[in-house]
């Protein structure tokens, strides 16, 4: 078990891909915001890749190991340390009873980091899933953020716990971490030439976007697009600015909403239906990069990417996922 | 290059007697919207026939198809395309489509489901207060204390015009989405279709059970949120995260698509009794009635000269409401 101490800026439960199937029941699939750093982790210690693990966002988490386990630490380099001592990332290592781990702020690149534990984080799945939706507040440990005094249990380890200890990940599996994330998208439903020009399209694909500070687990938020990105006056029954349309299901997560001038990407923890209208969506394969793009500081690009292009990613990232990528 | 360069309309399916021109929308990796008519309109008939269609592509059971997430005039679709391809599934649609080729072909699969309500309760008046002293001192849509009358101002009507209109309709769910549990309520009856602008800026509380109307659409919350809708009343649990009463065994949700909601007054006692009896004790027994829609029978009633005529008494006194109710 592991009992926390500091729950840091907010760590949640989260698995991967997270309760799908409940879109038309208002439900986000949540799941790990970058579920390539949380798989990785997972592989690591020999679970399962989608494996319920911690998402530490913005840092700070401090906890303590109530029994010896193998761990692994992805995602952004938070300078995690145990007892005091620098402990290495992206590569699994034992931990004794009585253990503190703790975590210091954001590194220089990315924004969130995965602790995944041999066994995973047992918590109860809700409609299938352990992961967290922070804004309907269930799933995951009590539907909330972990805060200090709160005891997570492990779950039972597939592989004997010695044979993990030292492993480490393919130089070419690690993901790299950039300023300017460049997103592969599908255009569509709501594009050139009835509701965007083709210039404001243009636009779209080829302008780097800063990340607005107020994105979070529900919407990661764009540098306003010009009024010449519409190719409509209004929305018509939809509403009043040309952004509006009769709501319908958003393909989520990935869709890109465009809120009044406002671009909104909608991942994990977002709404499933509404009135905006939506320009494209960033590929399945690439949705890991935006829970790592760092709010007030990177930026980010959509590349056009066809269905065709979109599969074989995910193919690509499934074996990616897998202990194929271990050294 | 040009117009081929953002092109989404992956493939189109002609107008018919009974639907719109359907358009199959390329909306993501692995969803497809499909969208019905070209010029956006909010008519029920066309929600009708589509979760008919729906219907039909569910019993299919489609290997590596999700779900769908039917809205008023397009329809989701959320697949692998792992196990199923973009194309093989716009076939299964067109089949579907190609089923129902006349009205006469058209009927809907549709539950009643009766909800006993409260207007004017004591916990939504708690919200709007709280509102009025937190958010927005001085909204035009708090008279009294409370949303109602400004909804029936902006129609043109009574309180009790409004009350009536209400209870006098059934209520269609089009779909679901945005907040867990939640559906999009329409009226089956154009005479009681109440129109009213949404909060500005929104809520930040509102109670479970809480029963608003923004726009033309009637929300039952289902736990307690924040929200734009007006408030008028309270209604009984219509979801339960912790799934103990049997009714949400199978999940938390009461609401299918296409069910019909049937609200009946009761006082804010009997509600709140209600409440122990579906969370507490799990012995309440909701009152739902199994039916259909037949499109062809309700096109014929909403056509006839009674139904439209008091439709169009209806548009002229919100006509004449709207230029006296304030702005949001």
């Amino acid at each position: 078990m592991l009992k926390i101490l500091n729950g840091g800026i907010e760590t949640l439960v989260e698995d991967a891909p997270g309760r799908l199937g409940y879109l038309g029941k208002g439900m986000a699939p949540s799941g790990a915001f970058d579920p390539v750093a949380l798989g990785l982790a997972n592989i690591l210690v020999g679970n399962p890749p989608g494996e319920a693990g911690l998402e530490i966002t913005g840092g700070f988490l401090e906890a303590q190991f109530g029994m010896d386990t193998v761990i692994a630490i992805a995602g952004t380099d938070m300078g995690p340390t145990i007892n005091g001592q620098a402990m290495p990332m992206w590569e699994s290592l034992a931990v004794k009873e009585g253990d503190v781990i703790k975590f210091s702020h954001i590194g220089e690149y990315g924004f969130r980091s995965y602790l995944a534990v041999s066994g995973g984080i047992d918590v109860p799945p809700y409609l299938g899933s352990k992961s967290t939706c922070i804004f309907g507040s269930y799933g995951g440990f009590e539907g909330r953020k972990l805060a200090p005094g709160d005891v997570l249990q492990f779950g039972s380890p597939v592989k004997n716990k010695k044979d993990l200890v030292g492993g480490k990940l393919k130089k070419e599996a690690l993901p790299v971490y950039p300023r300017e994330w460049i997103l592969r998208a599908v255009p569509g439903p709501n594009t050139s030439p009835d509701y965007a020009t083709e210039e404001g399209m243009d636009y779209l694909f080829s302008h780097s976007f800063k990340v607005q500070h107020t994105s979070n687990r529900s919407a990661y938020r764009l540098e306003a697009l010009p009024d010449s990105f519409f190719a409509r006056p209004d929305g018509g029954v939809g509403g009043s600015h040309p952004s509006n349309i009769l709501d319908h299901g958003y393909a989520m997560p990935g869709a890109l909403n465009i809120c009044g001038n406002t671009p909104v990407l909608l991942i994990a923890d977002g709404p499933t239906l509404g009135g905006y209208m939506c320009a494209l969506s960033v590929i399945n394969a690439d949705l890991w990069m935006v829970g790592q793009g760092t709010p007030g500081r990177d930026y980010m690009k959509f590349q056009v990417c066809t269905q065709e292009e979109a599969t074989q990613a995910r193919r690509d990232r499934k074996k990616l996922l897998s202990e194929a990528s271990l050294a | 290059m040009g117009e081929e360069k953002y092109k989404v309309i992956l493939d189109t399916m002609p107008e018919t007697e009974s639907r719109l021109e359907v358009l199959f929308r390329q909306a993501g990796d692995g969803f497809l919207q499909v969208e019905y008519g070209r010029i956006q309109r909010a008519a029920l008939q066309d929600s009708f026939r589509m979760l008919a269609v729906n219907d039909i592509i569910q019993d299919k059971k489609i290997k590596g198809l999700i779900e769908t997430v039917p809205g008023l005039r397009t329809n989701l679709f959320h697949f692998d395309p792992e196990v199923l391809s973009l194309k093989e599934l716009m076939v299964h649609i067109k089949e579907a489509e190609d089923s129902m080729p006349t009205v006469d072909d058209v009927v809907l699969h549709s539950r009643l489901i009766h909800l006993p309500m409260a207007f004017e309760d004591s916990e939504t008046k708690k919200a709007v207060a709280k509102y009025a002293k937190e958010v927005r001192p001085d909204a035009p849509n708090i008279i009294d204390g409370y949303n109602i009358e400004y909804i029936a101002l902006c129609n043109g009507v009574t309180v009790y015009e409004f009350k009536e209109m209400f209870l006098g309709t059934d209520w269609f769910n089009s779909g679901g989405g945005f907040w867990p549990g939640g559906a999009f309520l329409w009226p089956t009856d154009p005479r009681c279709a109440i129109v009213v602008p949404k909060y500005n800026p929104p809520r930040t509380w509102t109670p479970e059970g809480a029963v608003g109307i923004g726009g033309p659409c009637v929300f039952t919350y289902t736990t307690p949120t924040g929200g734009g809708y007006q408030l008028f009343g309270r209604t009984i649990p219509t979801f339960q995260f912790a799934q103990k009463h049997p009714i949400f065994q199978n999940g938390p949700f009461l609401y299918k698509p296409a069910d019909r909601v049937r609200f009946h007054e009761v006082t804010e006692a009997e509600v709140l009794e209600i409440y122990d009896h579906v969370h507490n004790q799990t012995d309440y027994e909701y009152k739902i009635d199994e039916g259909k829609i037949v499109v062809k029978d309700y096109l014929a009633w909403y056509n006839s000269e009674k139904v439209q005529a008091g439709m169009k008494a209806l548009k002229a006194k919100q006509a004449e409401g709207v230029k006296k109710a304030p702005r949001l």
